[in-house]
């Protein structure tokens, strides 16, 4: 590994310079290693793209070339200069900017405040400080003249909590373009856009690498990868595994991402099923804000059978879901769980009556981040379901919960840490642990693996597998086409809040599919 | 890419420096270092502080604002907030003088009759404050800040009003022989009956399901309620715990006092909330445990029995308490 310790004036050539390279880099945490000697080279021009696990530590790497997070040791060189970036702020001003998951907007401010924020327009000199007045209008314009030249759809005057998750994302993206950054780094950009807008994004990574600027691109999603990458880097455990061309094949990748040999993704699902455990009859939705509208849904879900329901996002298929839990009113038709006709007015009833909602958010709607792995997992448990009781008993609890976290492949010793400390895959175990501590026949899965990495996939997949031949009944609510395809018995597909059509495993064909989304 | 490039700064996987263990953990370590700094302190400043009548006394007084506290963090683990549990006591106090009175005057023969009759009466008081707060934090929905804030300008109306801004004489006598100045085997009835409240909110926090519940209602409400849990029973059930146990701190600070006062409790809703929060307790909701509010109380009583013996006066220690509590919050904030 050489050092390239001469400064170099014209960065815009294709040079062998790189933007950013890190030579050892290692953050610990507490006695872990969370980035263990990594050394790698950003080139300019070239998007690298950043493939592992959660909590393989790509996060932290790019944490700490965005100057989010200061490595233990080991250095960052920015164009063959050791740097240190002690903030955000720092990094900034040496060309560097990131784009995280979590997204730094003011949610009351309007989309051309939020650009500008921070660097407003004014209209007396810089040295009024907080004191000048606003150039509103130039904030505007600004904002708008950026957002055309992205080539994106938005509004500047809209407020941003107005906006979906996509379009935030959009917004955070053309923050970070406001100055013309050397090295970008996105990080699952395009996880919460539309296809549309993801290829605007793309068409803008394009045409600023032909520019010159080095791009560290995350994602979990594999087929963007050939699309927009140039190289690939793998990250372990912390721990570099190989960096290699963005062309190699998925399999080739999963395993050296997971170190493990990926014969088959998907489980076979069972091939004989029991009776109809859940039966959806004509049910429509009552309409409310913020409820997808849902009109004369009928469909059953069989003992050991996983059934699918294909969608775009705002189809309604969330929705449905939600109302087999008790969350939204049903407005006409029926709900039957295990043979007996329900109208949920509360989860505790749905869960009694032996149906379980697992949900898409789980962040927001899924756990308690402050408190323990055990006490996210035990909490329905309590009321339902062999733990229930007015006391508490931890040890045997502790024993029951054993069984569980195997299935969900969920690391016993972790246990007591608060869910805040896991990775995204950790999480969504831990969800998936909460649904397996009631006695329930029918679960509804919605987006169970939304931001998780491969590895969580496959254990999340293999429990699903489990539960099936145990005779569960599964609804299994995805956005992720071919994890459908590979899990399920049927699939159905919803479009504009109904059922348009349905398929069985024998026919999938994954464009006949997409033609009935739209 | 070996390892050897740079062995000099590896840190060898080795365990993070004293100062950055002390720095992660700084809301548990916060409580026992102002402990020993305020013991410090005052044991220099003042050579009557570390007798043990003083300390004795400075435990027999936090009784009060620890049974208070107790009721707060209750309130706070469920992500809530009670500003009306002065005037509850208050309240309390006065409600339950006039009924004593009241009895006691037509049926001086039954002391024990009156006295059974006021501790329901207030205890009826706390639980209907608690009832009334609860209700509107849940079902109007209604800010918990505004809500008891509101509640307390009502409750503290009502107490000036029924006592006609005048100390409320009469209770039986037995009143505060038992409840105020009483002991069993030679401990102060007060302080035993705190003992068992904190036992008893230790238990059902860590042991009851009510209590988990309660730590996911405030940690997380709407995974709480996907969980199956019924969040606005159990949000309830925390104002009328608090408001219950603000309506026992009244009835023993009564019996102290040996009349009914409308003026006993302001000071209690910054005071308690302090003695959450430099304990460790969230403001968000989630967070609590009532072993370590009993040293935040005592922290809270030891500050303002040091500051008089410094012979400070009640206005700088006003001054001094507020400043100390800012001041404690801003480190263990989280």
């Amino acid at each position: 590994m050489t050092l390239h310790a001469t400064p170099v004036a014209d960065t815009a050539v294709h040079g062998p310079v790189p933007t950013i390279e890190t030579v050892g880099l290692t953050k610990v945490y507490g006695q872990n290693a969370a980035l263990d000697h990594v050394s790698l080279r950003f080139l300019p021009g070239e998007v690298h793209v950043l493939f592992g696990e959660n909590g393989a530590g790509k996060s932290t790497l790019i944490s700490m070339i965005s100057g989010a997070n200061t490595p233990t040791s080991g250095q960052i060189l920015l164009k063959g200069q050791p740097v240190r970036f002690e903030s955000v702020r720092m990094a900034r001003a040496n060309g560097v900017r990131a784009v995280f998951q979590e997204f730094s907007l003011v949610p009351d401010l309007t989309v051309a405040q939020n650009i500008t924020l921070g660097e407003e327009p004014a209209l007396g000199p810089r040295a009024f400080g907080l004191a000048n007045v606003l150039a509103k209008s130039a904030a505007r314009s600004e904002a708008r003249r950026l957002i055309d030249e992205l080539g994106f759809d938005l509004n500047p005057d809209a407020k941003v909590n107005t906006l979906t998750r996509g379009k935030q994302q959009m917004v955070e993206i053309c923050k970070a373009m406001r100055v013309r950054p050397d090295l970008l780094i996105l990080d699952e950009p395009t996880a919460s856009l539309s296809e549309h807008d993801s290829q605007a994004l793309f068409a803008l990574i394009r045409r600023l690498t032909a520019a010159g600027t080095a791009i560290i691109y995350v994602t979990h999603r594999m087929h963007e990868i050939p699309l927009i990458g140039h190289r690939l880097s793998v990250l372990r455990d912390g721990q570099f595994v190989a960096t290699v061309a963005a062309d190699t094949p998925e399999d080739r990748l999963i395993e050296l991402m997971t170190g493990r040999n990926m014969a088959k993704i998907y489980p076979q699902p069972r091939a004989d099923l029991g009776e109809v455990k859940l039966r959806l009859d004509k049910v429509t939705l009552t309409p409310r804000q913020g409820v997808e509208p849902v009109r004369d849904v009928s469909l059953t879900v069989r003992a050991g059978e996983i059934v699918g329901i294909a969608g775009l996002v705002g189809c309604g298929k969330g929705n449905l879901a939600q109302a087999c839990f008790g969350l939204h009113r049903v407005a006409e038709g029926t709900i039957e769980i295990a043979g007996r006709a329900i109208q949920p007015r509360h989860p505790s009833e749905a869960i009694k009556a032996g149906l379980w909602y697992s949900p898409a958010d789980r962040k927001n709607d899924g756990l308690a981040l402050d408190q323990s792995a055990h006490k996210n997992m035990i909490l329905s448990g309590l009321s339902f379901g062999p733990s229930r009781g007015e006391f508490l008993r931890p040890r045997r609890d502790a024993r029951r919960l054993a069984d569980l976290v195997r299935m969900v492949e969920f690391d016993a010793d972790r246990m007591a840490e608060p869910v805040s400390r896991f990775s995204g895959g950790n999480q969504q175990k831990i969800l998936l642990a909460k649904a397996l501590v009631q006695d329930v026949e029918v679960y509804v899965f919605d987006e169970p693996t939304v931001g998780v990495d491969i590895g969580a996939c496959l254990s999340i997949y293999r429990c699903l597998a489990t539960l099936s031949a145990r005779g569960a009944a599964i609804l299994l609510v995805s956005s992720n086409l071919p994890e459908l395809m590979g899990l399920t018995h049927r699939m159905l597909v919803m479009s504009q809040g109904s059922l348009v059509a349905e398929f069985d495993r024998a026919d999938y064909d994954e464009h006949k599919i997409l033609e009935q989304f739209f | 890419m070996s390892g050897d490039v740079s062995l000099s700064t590896r840190p060898a996987q080795a365990k993070p420096s004293l100062w950055a263990r002390i720095v992660d953990n700084r809301d548990l370590l916060a409580l026992p270092a102002m402990f020993i700094i305020a013991l410090l302190i005052f044991s220099l400043a003042s050579d009557k502080f570390l007798t043990t009548g003083n300390l004795t006394n400075v435990a027999r007084q936090s009784v009060y604002l620890l049974i208070v506290a107790l009721g707060q963090l209750v309130v706070m683990i469920g992500g809530g907030l009670d500003l009306s549990v002065g005037s509850n006591v208050s309240l309390t106090s006065v409600a339950s003088s006039m009924v004593m009175a009241a009895i006691f005057a037509a049926n001086p023969n039954d002391p024990w009759f009156a006295l059974w009759s006021g501790l329901a009466a207030g205890m009826a008081v706390g639980l209907a404050v608690g009832l009334v707060n609860g209700l509107g934090v849940t079902l109007l929905g209604i800010n918990p800040f505004m809500m008891t804030l509101g509640m307390s300008s009502v409750v503290f109306g009502i107490t000036l009003y029924i006592a006609g801004g005048v100390p409320i004489y009469g209770a039986p006598p037995l009143h505060g022989e038992i409840f105020g100045f009483g002991k069993i085997a030679g401990f102060p009835i007060p302080s035993l009956v705190a003992l068992a409240l904190v036992a008893l909110a230790w238990f059902t926090l860590e042991w009851t399901r009510f209590g988990r519940h309660l730590y996911a209602a405030g940690g997380n409400g709407r995974a709480a309620e996907l969980s199956g849990v019924r969040t606005v029973p159990v949000r309830i059930m925390a104002y009328m715990i608090c408001g219950l146990m603000a309506s026992l701190a009244g009835l023993l600070l009564t019996a102290r006092l040996g009349s009914g006062e409308a003026n006993v409790g302001a000071s209690l809703p910054l005071e308690s909330i302090a003695a959450c929060v430099i304990s460790g307790v969230s403001l968000a909701g989630g967070r609590g445990r009532a072993l370590a509010v009993v040293m935040g109380t005592l922290l809270i009583l030891l500050v303002q029995n040091g500051l008089n013996l410094m012979q400070v006066g009640a206005y700088a220690q006003s001054i001094a308490t507020g400043g100390i509590l800012i001041f404690a919050m801003a480190i263990v904030r989280r």
